[in-house]
């Protein structure tokens, strides 16, 4: 829950960039989430959303679901979460092992000018085990956070709620954030099957 | 579109759609239910086809986006009640990203649905389609559906969009 005195994001960002594993896929949600991730740690394996507030949750379930194999990350906020908190349910009920929910608590609705929560002390932690995640905590340093990094391994999909402040300022992103981009470097990068058109004999996703 | 299938001979209309995505290699199922559908994602779960059960359409929609974001084929099964809900994630997600997808729609509230109450839905279904600038199709009773199902998975993947084909109850209701 949020408390008194927390860290910023970048301090966890920090800590998370030290401790992302090399094959880590990374969903960013709108706002800071991806402006500053894309300036302290860009990588095509990064997915960074521009809008579609609430969402990158599920398209993170999503993902993990298609590429089992492969540690699956998302950040997302308090207020995205509250948006769409059925998607805390069906990550529960697909316990996929293989997908870390970083759920930054600041308390506002921080990408939209740092409006009020409807609720901004929801224990979010207690609220992921009740929709059926066991492996949810609460986290209130970035030494916790590193701490909660290093433990891989687990059943079901973890979260880790991060007691942030919020973002005292917008950040500039480091490189275009051109959706359709985005989407293609990151499918490059994974070697994600090619869709081959019917007029060449195919219809179908194949592998190169 | 250039059609490419076989034209599937099965009578049983929602057999054939499900004969269809396994035959192009749908790897997965997201689906908030309709009692049209409730059947056809029983059988699915049975198939080696990977379901998952959504608590929203708009959730479901971007379930869809990372399943095929991490390579595989994905079909949606939504009431129209869904795509009324969806917008937004439509918009902004799935249509601004480009993402191919598959949306298998029960088409609650026309002239032929018994359910009285579906019918405010029913009305407004297309206009709202069209605001949305989704790609879309009305399925025809008279041709093989397996077929329609085809062309509709071709053009989603072929204009990188999603592509909602409308269902009637004998198409998809098992």
């Amino acid at each position: 829950m949020v408390k008194a005195v927390r860290p910023s994001r970048a301090d966890y960002y920090k800590v998370f960039a030290g401790t992302l594993p090399k094959d880590a896929l990374v969903v960013t949600s709108l706002g800071n989430a991806s402006y500053l991730w894309a300036a302290m740690h860009h990588r095509p394996e990064n997915f960074y959303f521009e809008d579609a507030m609430g969402l990158a949750l599920p398209l993170a379930l999503g993902l993990a679901i298609a590429q089992p194999h492969r540690p699956v990350f998302v950040v997302e906020g308090d207020g995205a979460v509250l948006m769409h908190m059925g998607a805390l349910v069906t990550v529960g009920a697909m316990a996929p092992a293989n997908l870390t929910v970083l759920l930054i608590q600041n308390g506002v609705h921080g990408a939209s000018g740092g409006q009020a929560l409807t609720n901004a002390s929801l224990d979010l932690a207690a609220l992921a085990r009740s929709a059926g995640i066991p492996r949810a905590q609460n986290v209130t340093t970035p030494e916790a956070f590193a701490s909660a990094m290093g433990k891989a391994g687990g059943t079901g999909a973890r979260v880790l709620v991060l007691a942030t402040e919020p973002d005292s300022e917008v950040v500039r992103p480091p490189i275009a954030f051109d959706p359709v981009l985005t989407k293609h470097r990151f499918m490059s990068a994974i070697g994600a099957p090619r869709y081959v058109p019917t007029m060449f004999g195919g219809g179908r996703l194949e592998q190169d | 579109m250039v059609a490419s299938g076989k034209q599937s001979a099965n009578p049983h209309r929602p057999s054939e759609i499900l004969e269809t995505l396994k035959r192009l290699g749908f790897g997965v199922a997201i689906a908030v239910p309709d009692s049209w559908l409730g059947e056809i994602l029983v059988r699915i779960e049975h198939e080696n086809m990977r379901l998952v059960r959504a608590t929203h359409e708009e959730e479901a929609l971007a379930i869809a986006c990372g399943t095929r974001l991490g390579g595989l084929r994905t079909a949606m099964f939504v009431q129209n009640a869904g795509l009324l809900s969806m917008g937004a994630g439509m918009v902004s997600l799935a249509q601004r990203y480009q993402f191919p997808l598959l949306m298998l729609v029960s088409y609650r509230g026309t002239v032929e649905d018994p359910v009285f109450y579906h019918t405010p839905k029913g009305r407004v279904t297309e206009p709202v389609l069209k605001g949305l600038g989704l790609a879309y199709a009305k399925a025809d009773r008279h041709r093989p559906i397996g077929l329609q199902v085809e062309r509709a998975a071709t053009y989603a993947e072929e204009a990188s969009c999603p592509f909602a084909l409308l269902l009637s109850q004998e198409d998809v209701q098992w």
